[in-house]
């Protein structure tokens, strides 16, 4: 006969519909009292919306919440705050120019006899980050001064001062850190453990996951698949063969070309922040794809590229040729263009017609003496959207109206329109149905069988080795590998991404 | 490695540094040459005189000053408040024209302009909270409209005061200090108490800093931005009381100075601060500054559409220097 064991939370058969997707279907989440319990799975595989469901965002459809043994049967933000359970978002919260303290007691202000206790606000909050988390900072420090680990350790205490915690959820808590910072983040989790506290460690990076957690629950389509006991440093596989269970299809069009001469390049390229001494080749005709968690600083590198900042250090060569690239028209003029990441902020003018998004970039080839020829260029327009088969087939209609995937095609179409010899695409098909990534996939191979060289930034592991020829991977900032896609696979792509290094067995 | 980032931050680090502290330097510049070439400008008589003309600015100052530290002190999209000192202006010809053209009491004059000013401060909350107007845009239109509807009261025209009540806020004085010196410091030093040493001013000063941050924390930000604006409509008509004793009665027009006095005041506060953030304390010590900077420039003979000309720069350089800090830091 075994022993009941002591949960501090019990989420027992929760189901939670959105309209067309079943977001959470019978799920269970059991925390042991004392334990860190990571949770894991893909984007969209539930982890945010069952960590909204015990927040009290959202209500759920069925199933049993538990906390400390008490059945809650309406979940609402401030019950679960009065049932002891606290929530360290990804974001920060923090107001730079407060100091350490009166961010640790922001609405929680302590009062005195003469208006605010800012000296016992101050001592308390600095008793606490030095007893409770490791950390060693004055009060009266401003948070702007602070490193990234401190600022979080802040964020941390904020939430923990009042003592009343009793089971803590982190979000990704070293989203913002570099790898030497996230020690110490670690040291203050550990240090809540021996207190006695309970957490649920969400997180993409599977090797912290197996450094830090007792437990781990993996998620995959709204469904828990695996609840693993027995977590050590190698645990790493096994919980990624959980999380994917699932096989590349036929999605990507055959890669048949052959690279051709190095086009463009970066030497030892850093911002001294984000990303440091990336050495990145693009070559005439290859796709190369760059792989890397958010935070990783694939976008800031991608932003660099594409002169939208620029760096502290290195260069970028084009054919040999050194380029400055201040800003993004530096980068045009030299035939380097970008597909953003947010199509319809940064990529397209929506209630401009589909024909003037197209000739954004290229109206000079369809004027004469600066007067853009309306009828030339709807002409041009019409073949291009032709072309690459944006649907409805009318260059007049209004950009907003189209769908992700057309609108997308509309910004490739723009650029087609130039005579441009580097594409760099950042997640081009996020929010794009099936059938029009086929498409976009398939423009992007003719794009390089052209010549171009193209480099698709993406944080979809299947897209970039269906895609692409190279894949650079990206971890903290710097880049761990650098391998033809024929020789890596969906587990050895995800671990280099989520934990640095290849640890996982190729199959 | 380190020494090179070290080597590439510096400069331009210390370039914004310089740039948060421009308005000082060049303020600290006028003053000296001031004080040089108008020696009496340090004369214990010529302060108090200093000390009085700035206490309408001192005012409407400390609404503005409470509004922009409620929302955030970007200069485009943060809080702020330019309807103060119309707000101020129609309370001031709403007192004129009930005690001189209507005889009534002073208690009743001044509850009717206290209710304008609340009914401003409700119309700059709703825009502002309800609506989601930009401050700048909302404010600017409640400007106007309270300018037109002075007009209307006063039909355009100057009405001149002989109460008691306020020739005693201008000429009187307790043990040499002007009494309206003395008034104004009594509501100094509630706005100071009220938005820095209270809990209700710091969490204020959370919404100003990050909205979100202050709401995650469970701070009610949309009604403390809204609290900022009725107090700021209240530090309004608190001025109009002074604007009246200083010009013996109401003048047309007389809020475009005072528009012009406040935001150079508040924001040039900022510098003082040590974390380059408007403060109460700093847009009172700015007021007084650009107060000295005004009877200085009268004492040493400058044409006063010159004056304008300079205050005009000045905050041009106050505020470039505060968008400029901003985007450093962000």
């Amino acid at each position: 006969m075994t022993l009941p064991v002591d949960y501090i939370l019990e989420m027992q058969n929760i189901s939670k519909a959105f309209p067309g997707v079943q977001a959470l279907d019978k799920t269970d989440l059991r925390v042991r009292r004392g334990s860190i319990h990571g949770l894991v799975g893909e984007n969209g595989a539930g982890k945010s919306t069952i960590i909204k469901v015990l927040a009290g965002v959202y209500t759920r459809d069925e199933g049993s919440v538990s906390i400390d043994g008490q059945a809650i049967d309406t979940i609402t933000p401030i019950a679960v705050h009065d049932a002891g359970v606290r929530f360290i978002h990804q974001e920060l919260h923090l107001v730079p120019h407060f100091t350490v303290a009166e961010s640790v007691f922001m609405g929680q202000e302590l009062q005195g006899m003469l208006g605010l206790a800012s000296r016992r606000m101050q001592q308390r909050a600095e008793t606490f980050l030095r007893e409770s988390l490791n950390c060693d900072i004055k009060g009266k420090t401003l948070i702007r001064t602070l490193s990234p680990a401190e600022k979080k350790l802040v964020q941390i205490a904020r939430a923990l001062i009042d003592d009343q915690a009793k089971l803590v959820i982190f979000d990704e808590p070293t989203a913002p850190l570099a790898s030497g910072e996230t020690e110490q983040v670690f040291k203050a989790i550990r240090r809540l453990k021996e207190r006695g506290i309970s957490m649920i460690y969400v997180s993409h990076y599977l090797g912290e996951i197996t450094e830090l957690c007792d437990e781990v629950t993996v998620f995959r389509n709204g469904s828990t698949v695996a609840v693993m006991t027995d977590i050590d440093e190698h645990a790493t596989d096994r919980i990624i063969h959980n999380m994917v269970g699932r096989d590349i299809d036929a999605l990507y069009p055959a890669k048949t070309v052959s690279p051709g001469q190095p086009l463009f390049i970066s030497s030892s390229l850093s911002d001294n922040k984000r990303f440091f001494d990336i050495n990145l080749q693009a070559n005439r005709g290859e796709v190369l794809g760059i792989a890397g968690l958010i935070g990783s600083g694939r976008e800031e590198l991608i932003d660099t590229l594409y002169g939208l900042s620029v760096p502290t250090q290195g260069s970028i060569a084009l054919e040999g040729k050194t380029l400055r690239l201040n800003t993004p028209a530096d980068a045009v003029a030299n035939g380097i263009v970008l597909v953003p990441r947010d199509r319809r902020n940064d990529g397209l003018v929506l209630d401009m017609s589909v024909a003037d998004n197209i000739n954004l970039a290229s109206l000079d080839e369809v004027a004469i003496a600066r007067m853009e020829k309306r009828g030339a260029a709807q002409k041009r327009a019409t073949r291009l959207s032709d072309q690459i088969d944006i649907r409805p087939r009318n260059a007049k209609a209004i950009t907003r109206f189209l769908s992700g995937g057309n609108q997308q095609k509309v910004v490739l179409a723009r650029w087609l329109a130039t005579q441009s010899s580097v594409f760099i695409l950042d997640e081009p098909t996020v929010g794009v149905d099936i059938g029009a990534k086929v498409e976009i996939y398939q423009l992007i191979q003719n794009l390089a069988a052209n010549g171009a060289a193209v480099i698709v930034s993406s944080s979809d592991p299947q897209e970039l080795l269906g895609l692409c020829h190279r894949v650079m991977v990206m971890y903290r900032g710097q880049v761990v590998a650098d391998e033809q896609a024929l020789n890596l696979n969906f587990d050895a792509l995800l671990a280099l991404s989520t934990a640095g290094v290849a640890t996982a067995v190729t199959s | 490695m380190n020494v090179a980032s070290e080597l590439t931050k510096e400069p331009a680090l210390s370039f914004a540094r310089v740039m948060s502290s421009a308005p000082l330097i060049i303020f600290v510049v006028l003053l000296i040459y001031l004080a040089i070439a108008a020696p009496n400008l340090l004369e214990p008589s010529t302060i108090s005189l200093i000390l009085k003309q700035s206490v309408p600015t001192v005012i409407v100052c400390l609404g503005l000053a409470t509004v922009v530290v409620a929302g955030g002190d970007d200069v485009v999209s943060g809080g702020i408040d330019l309807s103060i000192p119309a707000t101020a202006v129609l309370c001031a010809g709403v007192i004129a024209d009930q005690l001189t053209n209507h005889g009534s009491s002073l208690f009743f004059a001044l509850a009717l302009a206290i209710a304008a000013a609340l009914a401003m401060g409700i119309v700059n909350a709703l825009l502002v909270v309800f609506i989601g107007m930009t401050p700048l845009l909302a404010t600017l239109a409640s400007s106007v409209a309270a300018v037109g509807i002075t007009k209307v009261i006063t039909s355009s025209r100057r009405i001149n005061i002989d109460h008691p009540f306020i020739i005693y806020i201008r000429d009187g004085d307790i043990g040499g200090v002007p009494s309206a010196v003395l008034v104004a410091a009594v509501f100094v030093l509630i706005f100071c108490i009220a938005v820095h040493r209270t809990r209700w001013g710091m969490q204020l000063q959370a919404v100003g800093g990050s909205r979100e941050a202050a709401e995650v924390s469970g701070i009610k930000a949309s009604r403390l931005v809204a609290q900022s604006f009725m107090l700021a409509a209240i530090a309004g008509a608190l001025a109009s009381v002074f604007v009246l004793a200083r010009g013996s009665g109401s003048t047309p027009g007389s809020e475009e100075n005072l528009l012009l006095e406040m935001v150079l005041a508040t924001f040039l506060g900022a510098a003082f601060s040590p974390r380059r953030i408007v403060t109460v304390w700093g847009a009172v010590l700015g007021a007084v500054l650009v107060s000295v900077l005004s009877v200085g420039f009268k004492s040493i003979g400058v044409d006063v559409f010159w004056t304008g000309c300079i205050k005009g720069s000045l905050i041009l350089i106050v505020v470039a220097s505060a968008a400029y800090t901003g985007k450093a830091q962000s």
